[in-house]
């Protein structure tokens, strides 16, 4: 089997190419091309949906005399973006050797305020104060962006006497549990942008040219030319990414870790696939060689090689030789077809 | 690597060897257990029962369907979607050895995702499984790589000498 997995388009066998139009400390912009829509999808629901991150899940409030339901309050504090550089090292709680938790699986943050001025008081994301043993200094602190004067985003507001103290225990997650584990903010995913595959229907009232703005992305490719027939043997093979981060993680960082996610899962069934394959037959919780025909004792291997097609003097009728050990051999399908690039 | 089916040996068989289609969707059936673990739920306490599945859902997220052959598979990931699922069809249909291969996700409030795999004679199911897993993992090597080398690129175009 000597085809190339990396040529996930006909067009040249060099892979998958990356392409970074725009990066800073907030988004990066990048295009991923000669890739096939499944994987680029696959990347982008994994950022979306699997990256570890932190984010606090209980909360224990001592002291709640402002206007807001403790509940209320609770839900607030589980989305307030929290710094998840060396996530790596914290453990899953659910798998800590801890009865509950405990600095190696979790983070604590202690809330306490009370408005003594006269004038109404707001209570911050700063005014979560981490505590304990930390794996390194910054996992599980507040994000604070600069356009909040250092503030970070703001939890509630107390009237004068009003107080508010509780505790707060952040855990390691992802965001299939809760989207508050979201490693991106947001994920921009766009491919053909003028539309040239007709996945899109643009609604219109009575020109969709002029109704819908073009996208930042249009110039980047061909535009239709006039008059030009559809392709129906097209697929999309340019994807357009645009990651966003909350500063949970730094947006490149949920590129790289996305991928690794993909790796991990990836790795953990081949793991599987290998442990169970050399068990025993009748182990019936994974893969086995299958005893299709009903058991009996005459298995499918027992008869392995006596078929006409298996065996070596059979080859010749088949055309023999290299790569023909099939019946398929030359066929469209078999060695004779692996440059064809029909699949 | 065996490359032949009973079938075309012994057709006496015939009817035996046939895949049978149950009629419930998987889902559904009774959890099939080879000889020996029956005569174990059947004659023993309950005890070795309950280790057998705590075993079992601390690693098989994996399973061959019932019905299948060695070159017509069906295979059950737990756990697993469309993030996995789409991908990896896509990768195991590239492979020339490989006649057919299919995913779907069986009911959406089951976190439980299945492949159809169907290979020419030469092969198994079970390797182009294997052989879909490791390329896609190839492809994301090159993907995380080509990444890594497009951000140094970038930075170094973004700061002026």
């Amino acid at each position: 089997m000597d085809y190339d997995p990396m040529a996930m388009d006909e067009i040249e066998s060099k892979g998958p190419v990356i392409k970074i139009s725009q990066a800073d400390t907030v988004r990066v912009k990048f295009e991923l091309s000669n890739a096939d829509i499944s994987f680029a999808n696959s990347l982008r629901r994994v950022m979306l949906a699997e990256i570890p991150t932190i984010a606090i899940d209980l909360v224990e409030i001592e002291d709640n005399s402002s206007v807001l339901a403790d509940e209320f309050i609770a839900h607030r504090l589980g989305l307030i973006p929290l710094n998840a550089e060396g996530i790596d090292e914290l453990q899953y709680s659910r798998d800590c050797d801890c009865e509950e938790y405990c600095d190696h699986c979790s983070v604590k943050l202690t809330l306490h305020a009370r408005c003594t001025g006269d004038e109404n008081m707001q209570v911050v994301a700063r005014d979560l104060v981490p505590s304990g043993d930390r794996i390194n200094r910054v996992l599980g602190t507040p994000i604070i962006n600069e356009s909040s004067d250092g503030l970070g985003p703001l939890i509630m507001k107390l009237r004068p006497g009003q107080e508010i103290k509780l505790s707060c225990i952040a855990k390691k997650g992802i965001a299939k549990e809760h989207a508050k584990w979201a490693a991106p903010s947001a994920i921009g995913f766009e491919y053909d942008p003028h539309n040239k595959l007709h996945h899109l229907d643009m609604w219109y009232e009575t020109d969709a040219k002029l109704e819908w703005p073009p996208s930042e992305y249009a110039d980047w490719e061909e535009p239709p030319q006039e008059g030009e027939k559809f392709d129906f043997n097209a697929v999309p093979d340019r994807f357009y990414f645009n990651v966003e981060t909350a500063g949970n993680i730094p947006p490149d960082a949920i590129v790289t870790q996305g991928i690794k996610v993909i790796q991990e899962k990836l790795a953990s069934m081949i793991k599987d696939l290998g442990e169970t394959e050399g068990g025993e037959n009748g182990d019936y919780n994974g893969p086995r060689s299958p005893e299709y025909n009903g058991g009996g004792g005459d298995g499918w291997q027992d008869q392995g090689f006596t078929t006409p097609y298996g065996n070596g003097g059979n080859q010749s009728s088949w055309g023999g030789g290299a790569g023909g050990t099939t019946p398929y051999g030359t066929t469209p399908y078999g060695g004779a077809g692996q440059d064809n690039g029909g699949w | 690597m065996a490359k032949s089916k009973s079938r075309t040996k012994a057709p006496q068989n015939a009817d035996e060897d046939d895949v049978v289609m149950q009629e419930l969707p998987t889902s559904h059936q009774p959890d099939v257990q080879d000889d020996a673990s029956m005569a174990e739920a059947n004659g023993e306490d309950d005890a070795d029962i309950e280790d057998e599945e705590e075993v079992e859902d601390d690693t098989q997220r994996v399973r061959l369907l019932p019905g299948s052959t060695p070159t017509a598979a069906s295979f059950e990931f737990l756990d697993e979607g469309h993030t996995l699922g789409n991908a990896l069809r896509y990768i195991i249909m590239k492979n020339p050895d490989v006649e057919f291969c299919a995913y779907a996700i069986p009911h959406p409030s089951e976190p439980k995702m299945n492949v159809r795999i169907q290979t020419y004679e030469g092969t198994t199911a079970i390797d182009a499984l294997q052989k879909g897993l490791k390329d896609l993992q190839d492809v994301c090597d090159v993907v995380s790589d080509k990444f890594v080398a497009a951000q140094k690129g970038f930075k170094k175009k973004s700061i002026p000498p």
